[in-house]
């Protein structure tokens, strides 16, 4: 099950192909929500401001700037008229990887993945001028990027994902209690996760919840955990716990883990509706390009 | 069912440890292969589910531990040596002789009388058969009025089934004779003997066998015939004990042989075979339409009874050929002899042509009344024979019979033939000087022609001894030896007097040479010949023709081919024999068999098939049958007790066992 020994080859492709990239350009992160930027950015925001794009007229009270009156609307009226343009403003993106054991396993392996998703959205948002953060749930032992700015960051995000390693075992609540004590911007916040977690997933996605932020939960499992190819009397043994379970394949426990699994899969969706998360289980083998330009499109994280 | 132990203690306490050693095995830790996995998060959840600890649920969800203890147990069971007492036949060369005649289609087996006894003979065979031993032979003869060997000696027991139910009921006829032979002919070897070197010698090896005789014995006793000393007869009567309910048309038949002339009857006999007097209804059909029905005819028990039907109207002017049928219309377990079939033929006159100087005895005999209506007779003098038209007629064969009154012609013509006072042309027929005279010493009344005719009386001045060609009949003998003979040519026949009748002196006068022509036996020779010869027929009485017999049939003109249409509607195409007959052999079913002629199609004659044996008829199961001296009695099969063994196939149901395991196994449907 363990594809430790691919890991290495595939660690020689770049993790976003140039052909992603070019295809990445053309994207923009669409929030549900309107939140207010830090920064002039290339958001449309709710808020008047300078940009190119026309908004309103108001009357001219006395402080405002006078770079902003319509002088040709004086002229004719002969009174003083303030344009209004649409403020354009940036966006916070993070995005959280879980780097527990668990996630070191699959074709290519689940951390990969998720680092490749979490740095084609991250790239996504440098294009847009937005906030980009990427961050691993270690619980705050090993640092975060910096908020990444503008297209040129991209050589930083890229080394940064690439030297992020899996195989930390900080339970998923505790890093997203961590990250939310930390972090307090507003924005779009996507967490990929395989949700392998024994103490359940429940209290850290609560935690995200409370911070208003626009959550995209990305479960991702690898092709063995989806369709278990395995055969005989085993010995299962947890790689993050070295918990044993003993089981005889057959075709009827197959079944049974399929039906689990579906009932795994469907109780995170559930949770993750009734509290306004998009929910997404993805395969590693469905490609990253395609899983940004169809699947998160059609969510609408994206477009 | 038995049980015998194959197995001693020690082997039966080992192998009785087997079952308890699958479950201890089954319950034992399995050694696992190791494997890690990113979470036994949902593994361990998906086990909780599956795996209620509890041990009669693991047992129950386990296909393969089923299996295995049902395989353990087949195979003890197996040691066991199950069996039961069965049955073979003693013997190893064996031979069924099976009666397919027409009294094996009565249907008087089974409660409701459905089967018939050609059913009941197959199934018992069937039985026997199947009780073969390996490697021993059979032999299948089937018998009505001849015998089939359907299948001489095999060890292939399958091949002799599969021959059994290829036997056919037939509408024929029972003789066992020929069956016999062919069965004895393999059993005791056949022997080939020299009279004059007196060496006897044995062509191949005496082999015993066993001969099964299935029959309802309604079969003519076979007195000159010797089964040898290899061949044990066993004789299975077929059919109820109890005489079966059946009445049947043992004779049915259409004369004018009346006090009255014109007057014509058809007349019917029916029989019971039962112990029981029986009341049945007897319909007459002509051409298809109802002619006459009689209700609730009594038949006495196990006699007979005579029906007569006045058909004289019908007759006249009969243009076209009428079927006559008669039906009992009371069911019963037989159901061929409830039906007869007889032909009304429209009148044909014989073609007969006489040559004569100068015959008026001649002339008078074939003047009655009873000649004319059987022949249209022309008469000619001794110069015709050198004419075109006579030289056409005979080589055609337009006429049927000629008369050579003291002449005879160049070359013999093609038909039956009359030679008074002369030879025929050729060196077949001889005759030495005339003598004189020449007291009758003796007459072969056994011949059709002389049956009716008395030469007590009669004087012959002179007379020629003859001699004919081979196969020749003397009639007449004399003291100088045979002077009325007759003798075959090809299909035809010619009868020759040694005598004249009326023989011309040097003077050229006639001299009458004998007094037959004022007896009354002459006209009644003359009839008699102009009917043998002639083929005339005041109407078409057809002779009895039974199923299987041959018919010849001599259609009205000489057609170059006839096309005979049988009961169940097949056709054959006929070409002629040399004498313009037709030969038809077709004739296994009764009914009415239909002759066209072949430009028009139209119908040139009919003719019926009847079986009408009263041995058929008779439904009674004889308890034994006479072959030769020996009588044999009906038994039951003598068998040989046998154990049958049951574990071959156990332990084929636990290799299939076996087999359906290691694809549970491999396939994992279900542990």
């Amino acid at each position: 099950m363990s594809t430790a020994s691919d890991e290495k080859s595939k660690k020689d492709e770049p993790l976003l192909s140039p052909k992603l990239l070019a295809q990445l350009e053309r994207m923009e992160l669409v929030s549900r929500k309107i939140f207010r930027g830090r920064m002039k950015g290339e958001r449309r925001s709710k808020r008047k401001g300078q940009s190119v794009e026309f908004a309103d007229f108001r009357n001219y009270v006395a402080g405002d700037d006078l770079r902003f009156i319509d002088w040709n609307m004086y002229a004719r009226l002969d009174k003083l008229f303030l344009k209004l343009f649409l403020e354009e403003e940036d966006l916070h993106f993070y995005a959280l990887i879980d780097p527990s054991m668990s996630m070191n396993f699959g074709t290519p392996t689940k951390f990969r993945y998720a680092c490749q998703l979490a740095g084609a959205l991250g790239y996504i948002g440098l294009c847009r001028a937005d906030r980009v953060k990427i961050e691993l749930l270690d619980g705050a032992k090993k640092s975060s990027t910096p908020v990444l700015r503008g297209r040129s960051s991209l050589h930083r995000m890229i080394d940064y994902l690439e030297s992020l390693e899996p195989g930390m075992n900080v339970t998923l609540t505790e890093a997203v209690k961590s990250f939310s004590l930390r972090n307090t911007g507003k924005g779009i916040l996507i967490l990929i996760t395989d949700l392998m977690d024994k103490s359940g997933y429940e209290h850290a996605l609560r935690y995200l919840t409370a911070r208003n932020l626009d959550i995209y939960l990305i479960h991702v499992l690898s092709q063995e955990e989806i369709d278990p190819d395995i055969q005989g009397d085993l010995k299962l043994i947890d790689c993050e716990d070295a918990d044993v379970a003993e089981i005889s394949v057959s075709q009827r426990l197959i079944d049974r883990y399929r039906q689990t699994l579906a009932a795994f899969i469907e109780q995170a969706r559930e949770f993750s509706s009734r509290r306004g998360i998009v929910y997404m289980m993805t395969s590693t083998e469905r490609p990253v390009d395609r899983l940004v330009s169809r699947y998160l499109r059609q969510r609408g994280l994206v477009r | 069912m038995n049980w015998i132990s194959a197995l001693g203690p020690v082997g039966w306490t080992i192998l009785l440890l087997v079952p308890p050693l699958i479950l201890m095995l089954y319950f034992l830790k399995l050694r696992r292969t190791l494997l890690e996995v990113p979470s036994t998060y949902l593994w361990t959840r998906t086990i909780e589910d599956l795996h209620v600890n509890s041990i009669w649920q693991r047992l129950r969800n386990s296909l393969l531990l089923i299996l295995q203890l049902l395989l353990a147990l087949l195979l003890i069971v197996s040691c066991l040596r199950p069996g039961c007492d069965g049955e073979e036949l003693a013997g190893d060369r064996f031979i069924f002789l099976i009666d397919n005649s027409a009294s094996m289609s009565a249907t008087d087996i089974g409660e409701d009388q459905s089967k018939s006894r050609l059913q009941e003979a197959k199934k018992q065979i069937e039985n026997l058969i199947r009780r073969m031993k390996k490697g021993d032979a059979g032999m299948l003869i089937s018998f009505s009025d001849r015998a089939d060997v359907q299948q001489s000696y095999t060890t292939n027991q399958s091949l002799l089934l599969r021959k059994l139910r290829e036997i056919k009921q037939t509408q024929r006829a029972s003789d066992m004779k020929e069956a016999l032979v062919a069965a004895s002919g393999l059993a005791n070897p056949g022997r080939t003997s020299d009279k004059e070197s007196a060496i006897d010698i044995q062509v191949a090896d005496a082999k015993a066998a066993k001969l099964y005789i299935f029959s309802d014995g309604g079969v003519p006793e076979v007195p000159s015939f010797s089964l040898g000393e290899y061949l044990t007869p066993e004789f299975h009567p077929i059919g109820s004990i109890d005489p079966p309910n059946n009445v049947g048309i043992t004779a049915f038949s259409i004369n004018d042989e009346m006090e009255t002339e014109n007057q014509i009857q058809a007349f019917a006999r029916l029989q019971n075979s039962s112990d029981e007097s029986r009341f049945v209804d007897v319909d007459l059909y002509i051409d298809g339409v109802l002619h006459d029905a009689l209700g609730g005819v009594e038949v006495p028990k196990n006699d007979s009874k005579s029906l007569s039907y006045n058909l004289t109207g019908v007759v006249e002017n009969l243009e076209k050929a009428l079927p006559v049928k008669l039906e009992i219309k009371t069911p019963d377990v037989y159901a061929q002899d409830n039906v007869a079939y007889a032909v009304l033929n429209p009148p044909r006159l014989a073609d007969v042509l006489v040559v004569r100087e100068y015959n008026q005895f001649l002339e008078f005999a074939l003047g009655t009344g009873l000649c004319q209506k059987l022949a249209a007779v022309e008469f000619q003098p001794p110069s015709y024979l050198d004419s075109p038209e006579y030289n056409e007629a005979a080589d055609l064969g337009i006429y049927d019979l000629i008369i050579y009154d003291q002449c005879a012609p160049q070359k013999m013509p093609l038909c039956n033939t009359v030679f008074i006072g002369k030879l025929p042309p050729g060196d077949r027929w001889k005759a030495g000087d005339k003598q004189g005279p020449t007291p009758i010493i003796d007459t072969d009344r056994s011949h059709p022609i002389m049956y009716s005719v008395s030469l007590n009386n009669v004087t012959v001045i002179e007379a020629a001894p003859l001699t004919g060609p081979s196969g020749w009949t003397s009639l007449v003998d004399s003291t100088v030896g045979s002077i009325l003979a007759i003798g075959p040519r090809g299909g035809f026949q010619d009868l020759v007097f040694g005598f004249g009748i009326i023989e011309f002196d040097e003077s050229g006068d006639p001299v009458v040479n004998t007094d037959w022509p004022f007896e009354l036996s002459f006209p009644l020779f003359v009839q008699s010949f102009l009917k043998g010869l002639g083929g005339g027929a005041k109407f078409a009485k057809s002779q009895a023709v039974r199923p299987g017999d041959l018919k010849t049939i001599k259609p009205q003109l000489p057609y170059p081919t006839v096309t005979v249409t049988s009961p169940s509607n097949t056709k054959n195409k006929l070409r002629p024999r040399s004498d313009n007959t037709f030969v038809y052999a077709n004739t296994e079913n009764s009914g009415i068999y239909e002759v066209q002629e072949p430009e028009t199609n139209s119908i040139d004659q009919l003719f019926a098939v009847n079986l009408m044996d009263r041995q058929e008829s008779n439904l009674r199961v004889r308890d034994s049958l006479d072959i030769g001296f020996e009588k044999v009695s009906g038994t039951v099969s003598d068998y040989k007790p046998v154990r049958k063994e049951y574990w071959p196939w156990l332990v084929g149901l636990a290799l299939v066992i076996l087999l359906f395991e290691w694809y549970v196994y491999n396939r994992r449907v279900f542990i």
